[in-house]
């Protein structure tokens, strides 16, 4: 088992910064989600993982040993192709046994091991099929075992589900940790999805445009959130940031919101931090599912602008002076489109962040 | 879309004029083949398009031997020129396909060659004649004039940028993926490029390979260059096939025509399957 060390990596393609000055460490046996939009350099990252692209500048260890000039043949490590890059002329029998043939295991070992391996991914019934004709989710799950039947104690996979149907998806998402907790491989997980991201990994980190912006578990990255980045991209829908103003109303902290009002009292840690900035300008952010529908006229007054109903939830769309909010609720509301609403973000829930840096603004 | 009934009349109309544009004279040298002397060369309200009394004597006078009706004895029969043809068209084929899809992998994968296309287009740009008298010079300097071996090594440079052009464009639809895949597993280049690369490029190998070949086996300048008596190829030959007394020999052009349709029908029967698939390539989902 080995753990994985990022050390002041950056790459660049020509003037191009795919990454910049990236320190990361995956521990041994954890399952680590590299999230983030399209082209934020995830996929680049894990490219230099497994040896595939040489950095620019700065090491990858695995242990305390550097492999930054050990060529990918000779890292031993397991990659999941987002497009499965499977032999297409071999069968699947082959293409699973493909790795213990190259590590020259003996014919009675590769085929107790293929036939584990088929076992568990429900690959059985296909073994002596050609691969060339079966159907995407299954390519899938070849691709992923012609990886882990070679048992590597790293295991990179790059958006391994985001060609396959969404009820597979979801049936993968539960194998695939369910595999991990077996094997206690350290796992890479490359996703845009964060919904693969929130379910499976023990860490996140959230990548954009090159630079790492937080690391931590889904929840600590769901809660606290370091800036507006990372604030907006997790969640979905993301959290609501309205631009606001500090202001002391009888020696607590306020955000006036401008149109929308005025918005309760900060918590006494958040007020303080709050007060400890130079600028009064912030960002005031909530998660939608924070919010509720005040039965008086006391909250913030937005605009009902439209109601998606989706069955077990409600989306609430509202426009709060230009800005767009928006408001999750478990239940049916008693909203209208075109009325005005009065809605309260629970205190606890409120974070704040820099206007003019975008970071988080906490408190102890 | 629902197609008028005139347009889909005019449609099939032009399609049964292609079909026949291309296979009628095929058609007609087939029929000829077998003809007669006085039928290939009756002329006006004689003229038959099935052979009245069918026979292999064309068959027979191109393989030597001699016709009393047409008062010719072939100085050389088809039989060496045939296998002129194969010889240089081959072993042509296998030096453009081999130096080919070994510089276009190169360059697909590895960006080797810099200007290396490009120069290649060049190469096919300008017509091969253009270079022929300067290659026939230093042919008959090198003794490779009239000889199969030096046609193929001409054949090769010549259909190089062909094959190249071909198998690069085939290189670079591959996913590059499917053998990173098999260097993560820790097999070497090498053995990637064996195991993995090679089989699954059999299709547009084979199929570009036959389009290479039926470029070579149909030249006819730069073997009518190159070669002047040992080492013929077939369509040199063909046009030496006249005699003072009759004018062309129609019949035995066409017999030996229709032998000459013969290797690359067969190679794209054998091939077909790979043909469809190559034609293809990429156009699927791997």
């Amino acid at each position: 088992m080995t753990s994985i060390r990022l050390d002041t990596l950056t790459k660049k393609f020509g003037a191009f910064s795919a990454i910049r000055t990236m320190d990361l460490e995956v521990h041994d046996g954890e399952f680590m989600a590299l999230l983030g939009p399209s082209g934020c350099g995830k996929s680049t990252t894990m490219n230099i993982i497994a040896g595939m692209e040489r950095p620019t500048s700065g090491r990858v260890l695995f242990g305390d040993r550097d492999i930054s000039n050990v060529p990918m043949t000779r890292r031993g490590v397991g990659f999941v192709f987002q497009n499965y890059a499977i032999f297409t002329h071999m069968t699947v029998r082959q293409n699973l046994a493909y790795g213990l043939k190259a590590r020259g295991t003996a014919g009675a070992e590769t085929d107790r091991r293929v036939g584990a391996i088929a076992d568990f991914l429900q690959l059985t019934p296909f073994l002596d099929q050609p691969s060339a004709k079966l159907s995407v989710n299954i390519l899938q799950r070849i691709a992923i075992g012609r990886s882990a039947i070679v048992e590597p104690s790293i295991f990179l996979l790059d958006e391994p589900l985001s060609n396959v149907d969404a009820a597979f998806r979801a049936v993968m998402r539960t194998e695939l940790k369910h595999l991990q907790r077996q094997f206690r491989q350290t796992m890479v997980y490359v996703t845009h999805d964060q919904l693969e991201a929130m379910t499976m990994a023990d860490r996140i980190a959230v990548m954009d445009h090159g630079v790492l912006q937080q690391v931590g578990t889904p929840l600590e990255v769901y809660n606290n959130p370091v800036n507006i980045f990372v604030a907006r991209f997790i969640g979905s829908p993301g959290m609501n940031l309205l631009p606001a103003t500090l202001v002391e109303l009888g020696g607590r902290l306020h955000a006036d919101l401008g149109k929308a009002g005025l918005s309760r009292a900060l918590t006494a840690p958040l007020a303080a931090a709050a007060r400890g900035q130079k600028s009064r300008d912030v960002w005031f952010g909530f998660r939608p599912e924070e919010l509720s529908v005040a039965a008086d006229t006391a909250g913030l007054t937005l605009a009902v602008t439209f109601i998606e109903r989706i069955g077990s939830r409600t989306i609430a769309h509202f426009d709060a002076g230009g800005v767009a909010v928006k408001g999750v609720f478990e239940n049916d509301v008693a909203l209208q489109a075109g009325s005005t609403a009065h809605v309260v973000a629970q205190e606890q829930s409120v974070r704040l962040f820099d206007r003019a840096t975008g970071q988080a603004i906490v408190g102890d | 879309m629902r197609r008028s009934p005139a347009f889909e009349l005019f449609r099939y109309a032009v399609i049964v004029l292609a079909i026949a544009i291309t296979l009628v004279p095929i058609a007609w040298m087939a029929s000829m083949a077998f003809k007669p002397i006085a039928e290939w060369q009756a002329t006006g309200n004689n003229l038959t398009w099935w052979p009245k009394n069918p026979t292999l004597d064309n068959f027979r006078f191109i393989f030597g031997e001699s016709s009393t009706e047409l008062i010719v004895a072939l100085e050389r029969t088809a039989a060496k020129p045939i296998l002129a043809s194969l010889l240089a068209s081959v072993f042509g084929t296998l030096i453009a396909m081999a130096a080919g899809s070994a510089a276009a992998y190169g360059l697909s994968r590895f960006k080797a060659g810099g200007n290396l296309p490009l120069a290649l287009i060049q190469l096919r740009l300008f017509p091969p004649m253009a270079v022929m008298i300067p290659v026939m010079i230093m042919w008959a300097f090198l003794k490779l004039n009239d000889t199969w071996w030096g046609l193929a090594l001409v054949y090769g440079i010549v259909t190089l940028p062909f094959a190249f052009w071909l198998m690069k464009t085939f290189f670079d639809e591959m996913p590059r993926e499917i053998e990173e895949a098999a260097l993560v597993e820790g097999c070497s280049r090498f053995r990637v490029f064996l195991k993995v690369t090679l089989p699954m490029m059999a299709a547009p190998l084979a199929s570009s390979a036959l389009f290479v070949f039926i470029l070579n086996w149909s030249d006819y300048l730069i073997a009518l260059l190159l070669t002047t008596r040992e080492w013929v190829t077939i369509p040199v030959y063909m046009a030496s096939l006249s005699s003072s007394m009759t004018g062309q020999l129609y019949g035995a052009k066409a017999a030996l025509g229709l032998i000459a349709a013969v290797p690359p029908i067969i190679a794209g029967i054998a091939i077909q399957k790979h043909l469809v698939r190559g034609l293809t390539f990429g156009a699927l989902k791997q």
